[in-house]
């Protein structure tokens, strides 16, 4: 008997812009897929890519990073940075074999409920097609240390 | 053989007219083919030097050492271009102060050894934009363009099978010029990002990591490549990840001492097609 498989994903998230936005989804009584793990972190700029590789060492099937819209950070220029960050990190996720479509990045601002629900919704669906982490699970088994979500 | 001589006499002369109080270079090494580092303080030890086209090691690490350049007292160092150019990013990422650095540059093509005209590295900003324009032919990896073929499972078979031999000495990190944090990442166990274990999954994360914080500041002197004991490609992904910064901002780490670190600015037209 197996189970169908559910995507486990982690959402590093900022606490003044995507984070309320999830707030204004939950608060609207938007339905989104229960599959996504919040995590609040003061900007974007803090979201250190050892937090993505951490996740993905724990067993997340996907990480979504997302924040402020640029110009509308909270501390003026912390998602600037993060976006070179990212960009950098997904190329080099993308070259050691970590598909880009498991790291998903985007922006949302505190009004747009509706926008993170959505995304949410699309990313769930997008990465039960891609399936389990298989290769990178298989890897977690062999350390005997699985950690779960 | 001739600027290895005329380099002896430079290092003499200015050690005995106190201009510097040590250079560091070369010296023989366990086999014909190997090279030390030399730290020359005196005119006897000035005679050990070798100059040769072996001096391949980038020697610009041993200037942050602690303490050595905190009497503000000058330091001359043998340097290939890449050398020069880890010397700009260590200065423009403030660990040490260009006016201390008398550079003794050398280059070779083949087995002939040409000395490089100038002593301060803004006497060399005319070679190293060159560089730029035309990077040297070894540069072209076929290795790296077999990777950039393969799919994603593909690539992470490759580098899981590289990684497995991974031992984690970290001997790339005690060997590269641009990792001089007081404490690395891996050396943190609360919270323990990296496994501490040498096995495959720790050893990724490490690899990846590493390579992440080299992005924008590699000058692919090799130090990494050579002083592993498994030979994993660890150039190829740091090239890998320079032409990431040259194609994406523009950047080619180490033209001058005052260029901004590409990850520590920022543009706010900076491309974000991949953002939702």
């Amino acid at each position: 008997m197996s189970e169908p498989f559910e995507p486990k994903i982690v959402a590093f998230v900022c606490t003044y812009c995507t984070y309320a936005g999830a707030d204004l989804a939950g608060t609207s009584r938007l339905k989104y897929a229960p599959n996504v793990r919040i995590v609040r972190l003061p900007c974007t700029g803090r979201i250190s890519p050892m937090f993505i590789l951490k996740a993905l060492q724990k067993g997340a099937d996907g990480v979504l990073v997302s924040g402020c819209h640029p110009g509308d950070c909270h501390f003026t220029h912390g998602n600037y940075h993060a976006r070179r960050r990212w960009m950098v990190f997904r190329a080099l996720l993308d070259f050691t074999g970590i598909s880009p479509e498991r790291v998903i990045f985007s922006w949302i601002s505190a009004a747009e409920g509706s926008k993170f629900a959505d995304l949410i919704n699309s990313v769930t669906e997008d990465i039960r097609k891609l399936g389990p982490f298989d290769q990178y699970q298989q890897l977690i088994k062999e350390t005997e240390s699985p950690a779960t979500l | 053989m001739i600027t290895q001589e005329k380099y002896r006499t430079t290092v003499k002369e200015l050690l005995a007219n106190g201009s510097i109080k040590m250079a560091i270079g070369y010296r023989p090494g366990s086999t014909s083919d190997r090279r030390r580092p030399l730290f020359i303080r005196t005119s006897e030890e000035a005679d050990q030097l070798v100059l040769d086209s072996t001096c391949i090691t980038n020697l610009s690490g041993y200037l942050v050492t602690e303490g050595l350049l905190s009497d503000e007292k000058r330091v001359g160092i043998f340097l290939r271009p890449e050398g020069i150019r880890s010397i700009n990013i260590l200065a423009a990422e403030y660990q040490l102060n260009v006016d201390q650095i008398i550079i003794f540059g050398f280059d070779f093509t083949g087995r002939e050894v040409r000395a490089l005209q100038g002593q301060t590295t803004g006497d060399f900003s005319a070679l190293l934009s060159e560089i730029r324009e035309n990077p040297p032919l070894a540069t072209k990896e076929p290795l790296l363009e077999r990777i950039e073929k393969m799919n994603a499972k593909e690539r992470f078979d490759f580098w899981q099978q590289e990684f497995s031999r991974c031992i984690k000495c970290y001997a790339c990190r005690q060997a590269c010029p641009m990792c001089y944090c007081r404490r690395c990442i891996v050396d943190s166990n609360q919270p323990q990002w990296v496994n501490t274990s040498s096995h495959t999954l720790g050893n990724f994360e490490w690899n990846v990591v590493r390579a992440f914080h080299l992005s924008g500041r590699c000058v692919q002197c090799g130090n990494c490549d050579r002083a592993c004991p498994v030979n994993i490609p660890l150039r190829l992904i740091n090239q890998r990840m320079a032409k990431e910064v040259v194609d994406g901002f523009d950047h080619f780490a180490g033209l001058s001492p005052t260029q901004e670190p590409v990850l520590a600015s920022f543009k706010k037209d900076d491309t974000e097609t991949f953002i939702l």
